[in-house]
């Protein structure tokens, strides 16, 4: 049996980011949907911090795609997760300049998550407060905290895809975290001034 | 290392990498939010486009595309006679929708664009949007739907007063009163107009944006700003400034003064501002006059020391970016995030 010549190393799970990278520049399609599988987390949270949560996956796709156009211009391979961080961040100023959401069509899918998640819509609310005081926290630290929190990307994981250091992710995190905890407790306490006023 | 300390590195560790003790304030947050986590159903996983041409899929193509167009276009035109319906719940009394009265025995009714919700000295109720929020309507009030479409909720309050709480994004949820328009930019607040048409909005979390005709204020937790009108939104300040401070702002702000009495409340002004009075002082320099702002700059600058690159001379010229590093070193929330949903706001 005739076997096809082997011309380059394929694409594993296990490749390097700086392997994807190159083979997705050479045109190795499944190397980029590794890409992908590898950093739509990371996008997903960086977007998650700017843009309402029902704009988000589809601007997701879209930051993919502006990547996969764009990808011949990354010079350094093994920067790609700040490369395409910045990509998201700058899609998402875009998207306040240039989308007027009253025209922006009603995205199915979230409809949906919308539907379920009112099941239990005391729980749905307070988790859209914690996300919306979240997303008040300065840029640094709401991006590294929702990544962990919201993405379940662990601290090093973080640095490794943002192209960090460990110790700045430490210091967002904990920073974030403490911020963000003062902030969650004036608002109950004003919730709860407010309730005793009203009593 | 203390046990306290230690304790604090342990959880802090959890926070890292999710090894170690489990910091169960951290666990709930994470239960909380993770429910936006990026979770692509089987659609949403990438695909590449196929590339390969052929006549059958062009022509399948080119069916769907048509499909598709007449949906998009048939969507559009729905689109602008329907939208999400306010659900409207008794709380007490007798509310009203047109002719329609809600009573004990029936308690909820829906609020649709158009519609407006009345209630008399004895009645209140409630309006609830699932994907935007919760406005609890006071009694002799008048609230009328303007705009209801996916992104953008626009009410009226003609009169009366209403206690919002919403959790929508930032600046998709608008009220117009007669003298300015709240945009809500994550937050809760109460707005109340009374039979003139004043109004005066009080942000219990979050902040607000009151404006009209280009003159804006922004209202952060813990303050509030009254509206007249035909001027628009006042400076907005804390309530529990002085007295003497709060007098002087309201008639600074509202009321028809000579150049002597102006220059007198500007000096109370000034002279009763306390630190976190520095909110006034702020909205202020845009809305003295030339000759005025010299003063406030010197008092702001004593209760809030400017950041390097607020210069004097850039806050005199009123420079847009020099203002918002100011705005940005009193703590009041990043001026980018104002910016970029007041922008969201003014291009509907």
């Amino acid at each position: 049996m005739e076997r096809e010549a082997v011309t380059s190393q394929p694409v594993t799970e296990m490749s390097t980011d700086e392997a994807l990278v190159s083979a997705a520049r050479a045109g190795d399609r499944p190397a980029f949907g590794l890409l992908y599988d590898r950093y739509a987390r990371m996008v997903h949270g960086i977007l998650l911090c700017r843009v309402p949560p029902r704009d988000v996956d589809d601007l997701v796709q879209e930051v993919f795609l502006l990547a996969l156009r764009q990808l011949r211009s990354l010079r350094d391979v093994s920067r790609f997760g700040a490369w395409l961080s910045t990509i998201t961040r700058n899609r998402a100023n875009d998207f306040y300049r240039k989308t007027n959401p009253a025209d922006r069509a009603t995205d199915p899918v979230a409809e949906e998550q919308a539907e379920n998640r009112t099941n239990d819509h005391a729980v749905e609310q307070e988790a859209a407060m914690t996300l919306a005081v979240l997303r008040t926290l300065p840029e640094t630290y709401r991006e590294s905290l929702t990544l962990r929190l919201v993405e379940g990307l662990t601290g090093p994981e973080i640095a490794a895809r943002l192209g960090l250091t460990h110790g700045s992710v430490r210091v967002n995190l904990h920073r974030g975290m403490q911020m963000l905890r003062e902030k969650l407790a004036e608002k109950a306490e004003g919730a709860g001034r407010k309730a005793g006023k009203r009593l | 290392m203390s046990e306290r300390k230690k304790d604090a590195v342990m959880k802090d560790d959890y926070l890292w990498d999710g090894l170690g003790e489990p910091d169960p304030e951290v666990q709930k947050l994470e239960n909380l939010l993770g429910r936006y986590r990026h979770d692509p159903p089987a659609l949403r996983r990438w695909r590449f486009p196929a590339f390969r041409f052929s006549f059958q899929l062009a022509a399948v193509a080119a069916v769907l595309l048509i499909g598709v167009a007449t949906f998009v276009v048939f969507r559009a035109m729905q689109g602008k006679n329907s939208g999400p319906t306010w659900e409207i719940a008794r709380i007490a009394g007798t509310p009203r929708v047109g002719w329609h009265s809600l009573s004990a025995s029936v308690a909820t009714a829906k609020l649709k664009v158009g519609q407006t919700l009345v209630t008399d000295n004895s009645s209140r109720a409630s309006i609830t949007l699932e994907e935007t929020g919760r406005v609890e309507v006071e009694p002799s009030s008048r609230l009328r739907v303007v705009a209801s479409r996916p992104g953008h909720e626009r009410l009226s309050l003609e009169r009366g007063t209403i206690h919002a709480t919403i959790w929508a994004p930032p600046g998709e949820f608008v009220v117009d009163t007669p003298s300015a328009v709240a945009v809500d930019l994550g937050c809760v607040y109460t707005l109340h107009v009374d039979d003139s048409g004043a109004g005066l909005l009080r942000t219990t979390m979050g902040w607000v944006s009151f404006k009209l005709n280009g003159h804006e204020s922004f209202i952060p937790a813990g303050a509030v700003c009254a509206t007249r009108p035909k001027i628009g939104p006042g400076t907005p300040y804390f309530e529990d400034a002085f007295p003497s401070f709060r007098e002087a702002l309201a008639k600074f702000d509202f009321a028809k003064v000579t150049r002597q009495e102006r220059h007198a409340l500007l000096e109370t002004l000034l002279t009763d501002a306390r630190k976190q009075d520095a909110l006034t002082l702020w909205h202020l320099l845009s809305r003295v006059s030339d000759a005025e702002r010299p003063a406030v700059y010197d008092r702001l600058a004593t209760l809030a020391p400017p950041p390097k690159d607020a210069t004097r001379e850039g806050i005199m010229r009123l420079d847009a970016k020099t203002l918002d590093s100011w705005w940005n070193s009193l703590g009041y929330g990043d001026v980018y995030l104002w910016h970029m949903y007041e922008r969201t706001w003014s291009e509907r």
